[in-house]
């Protein structure tokens, strides 16, 4: 039965890939949007085919949980240890991988020599020390986004990683979610031409709270409301979507402007419900972010402006400015004349109102159903690039290749979140420091 | 100058458009004329739509159709000379499609037009005059003169895909070529007309579209999935005719055939 279930997997993920184009072609218009896949081969596959990767996690909350139930269904990893300090949680995860060791420090746990690589899905504040311990323990490391508390141990780890020559990465899912490689592939092969700017959004209407089986344990449980274990919306949702911003411009902000405010949710949280920021990049472009979790209305999106086109990554749709079926005709005819081509070209029909032109037609990015996340859930959503991502760390653990630009990208997004609570913090126009700058970054 | 113009030196081609008038876009494509005729031709035009528009278009509250609109009701409101004669053309196709083709929407009969003293008043409140299945055939008809009167004899004309007009034909063809869009399935051609100093006039519903035309003998909107064309030399006639064939029946269709000079009409269904 367990067999079974293990083909399955196997075979999505191949067929994830071969969706893809990887195989059937396009590998290298692929490799230029999103080069952290090119280790995803068939020959790698099959390389790894009678290996297996062993997995300690580290953290094993619901985010911890959710990443166990990835992992369990890698064919090419398998569970060898949980570590948590709760133990309601210890005992969950424990039921669920009843073979795994246990340990309620994380210390103890990395100096396993059983253990290839560890899943850390922790507290903000504790992702730092953790990923620096088990780079240092000579462990690979995949850690939950954003990359650390603040931005002074970003770039630690980020050096740490200069150094180092284990595997090491964020889940900055996107980066493996299909209609988000698919969609900036298009967008960085012209379809909606110049990109003029970026807007991006998540709205939640939940106190962000988990309930406290005792007062003491409010600040361990509820550690994404404190500012000395969390960055708040910025690092725990914007996060993401600055890093799709970074992925589709290929350059960083210089400066944020931005404001931000706890609005209903005033329950001694020290961190914003409402943040408002405007990202600034050299070429005069814009992001506009908003994050607000007393009202969903708008839900989540990141919605990428071109000159031609509109993408709305979160969706997989895309809206084009002037529409062929608008244009009646009159441009295939220009073009033929000029080209000394005479065929019919598409024009009578009922009469074309401009109220037909505001009800945008939405092309999908995916051909054939595809999974949008609604931003709702506070552990993770399903087929958002997730297992994609732990796949390919895993298989990381085996070969002991990197993951290209994934610790890059989640630097810049995490600086960004920075920077942006900097900003509102102080209520004035942040500039990118030049301390935290790195090569990869351009501005 | 209004709109959008574009001279294309190399096959003497030139390009004017306006994004929205008359409810809807227009683009002349013109052929064989150097850039400064072409672009004072296109002047002539937009101009001309522009003036059209302000008189015919109801929803423009300064217009003269407007103003007939809010005080007819009440009194006798006396019309300008171009008005008086598009009035008594419209009654008489009222007449000729067998009261199918009816500016009020509800009862020709119930104005009192009279052409000698330039005047009209309705007879019953709640009566307006639309020109919507007229003004953009009248408009093809005008521009038409324009274009003769400055020698452009290569042009063609799509004024927002219902109502279009080839002028002579295309310079690497022997006529204007035009594929029939299906209007309920993107991208789909449903046929395709030649025309040659020829108008096409298509009157139809569409998924975004669906009830517009209302048929005045029985005060219901047709919601029928079809899509008629009519070619005629006439614009004018074009236009009233395809209004008139989307409500009209087999008898009232053959009767109203008889009463136009038409090339070809065409009824497609869905």
């Amino acid at each position: 039965m367990k067999g079974n279930k293990e083909n399955q997997v196997d075979h999505s993920l191949r067929q994830f890939i071969k969706d893809l184009g990887y195989i059937t072609g396009g590998a290298a218009l692929l490799v230029a949007t999103a080069p952290w896949l090119q280790s995803f081969t068939p020959e790698k596959a099959k390389e790894i085919k009678n290996e297996k990767a062993r997995i300690g996690f580290i953290g094993t909350g619901s985010r911890g949980q959710y990443n166990m139930h990835a992992v369990l269904n890698i064919p090419h990893a398998e569970i060898v240890a949980l570590c948590d300090d709760y133990p309601p949680s210890l005992k969950t995860a424990s039921e669920l991988c009843p073979n795994a060791k246990t340990y309620t420090n994380y210390k103890k746990l990395l100096e396993s020599p059983d253990i290839d690589g560890v899943v850390i899905s922790t507290p903000l504040n504790w992702h730092a020390p953790m990923v620096l311990d088990a780079l240092a323990a000579g462990k690979h490391v995949y850690c939950e986004k954003a990359m650390a508390l603040t931005m002074d141990e970003c770039k630690a780890i980020y050096d740490a990683y200069q150094r180092t020559d284990k595997v090491l990465y964020f889940c900055m899912q996107r980066m493996f979610d299909e209609k988000y490689i698919k969609g900036i592939q298009m967008i960085h092969s012209g379809l909606i031409g110049d990109v003029v700017g970026e807007r991006c959004h998540w709205f939640r209407n939940h106190d962000w709270r988990r309930p406290v089986p005792s007062p003491e344990l409010e600040r361990k449980i509820n550690w994404r409301l404190y500012r000395d274990s969390s960055a708040g919306l910025m690092t725990e949702l914007a996060c993401h979507q600055l890093e799709v911003c970074h992925w589709v411009s290929g350059q960083m902000p210089e400066s944020v402007v931005g404001m931000g405010d706890i609005v209903y949710w005033k329950d001694g949280r020290e961190v914003y419900d409402s943040v408002n920021l405007v990202y600034h990049y050299s070429n005069s472009t814009k992001i506009n972010y908003e994050s607000l979790i007393a009202n969903k209305f708008n839900g989540m999106e990141d919605q990428i402006l071109g000159k031609k086109g509109t993408m709305n990554l979160a969706t997989g749709v895309y809206f084009l400015e002037d529409d062929s079926k608008s244009k009646s005709g009159i441009e295939q005819l220009i073009n033929q004349i000029g080209e000394k081509v005479f065929t019919a070209i598409p024009a009578a029909g009922p009469s074309w109102r401009p109220e037909t032109k505001v009800e945008n037609t939405a092309y999908p990015i995916l051909t054939g159903k595809f999974n949008v996340n609604n931003g709702l859930s506070m552990v993770g959503a399903v087929k958002d690039g997730s297992d994609e991502i732990l796949s390919a760390f895993c298989q990381g653990c085996i070969t002991g290749e990197k993951g290209k630009n994934i610790v890059e990208e989640a630097y810049c997004a995490t600086m960004l979140c920075h920077l942006g609570n900097q900003a509102m913090v102080e209520g004035k126009k942040i500039s990118f420091p030049e301390e935290y700058k790195i090569p990869y970054m351009s501005f | 100058m209004p709109g959008q113009f574009q001279f294309y030196d190399d096959s003497l081609m030139s390009h004017g458009s306006m994004d929205y008038i008359m409810g809807t876009r227009f683009d002349i494509i013109s052929v064989g004329k150097s850039k400064e005729i072409s672009e004072s031709v296109w002047q002539n035009i937009s101009l001309e739509l522009i003036r059209l528009d302000k008189m015919l278009n109801c929803f423009d509250p300064n217009s003269e159709i407007s103003h007939i609109n809010n005080f007819a009701v009440q009194e006798s409101v006396s019309l300008s000379n171009e008005f008086s004669e598009i009035l008594l053309t419209c009654k008489e196709f009222h007449k000729r499609t067998l009261g199918l083709f009816d500016i009020t929407l509800t009862d020709f009969t119930k104005i009192d037009f009279n052409y000698n003293s330039k005047s009209i008043q309705f007879q019953i409140p709640g009566l307006h005059l639309d020109l919507g299945g007229y003004a953009k055939g009248y408009a093809l008809k005008k521009i038409n003169q324009i274009l003769v009167k400055s020698t452009v004899n290569q042009a063609f004309i799509n004024f927002g895909n219902s109502s279009i007009f080839g002028i002579g034909h295309h310079p690497f063809g022997h006529s204007w070529k035009i594929s029939i869009n299906n209007p309920y399935k993107a991208g789909e051609a449903i046929d395709e007309i030649d025309l040659i100093d020829m108008s096409l006039s298509s009157s139809g519903n569409t998924p975004s579209y669906p009830k517009h035309i209302i048929n005045p003998t029985t005060g219901k909107y047709d919601d029928s999935l079809k899509l008629v064309c009519v070619k005629a030399k006439d614009p004018v006639v074009a236009e009233v005719v395809s209004t008139s064939l989307m409500i009209a029946n087999q008898r009232e269709r053959k009767k109203i055939l008889r009463n136009f000079e038409v090339e070809f009409t065409q009824t497609y269904t869905f």
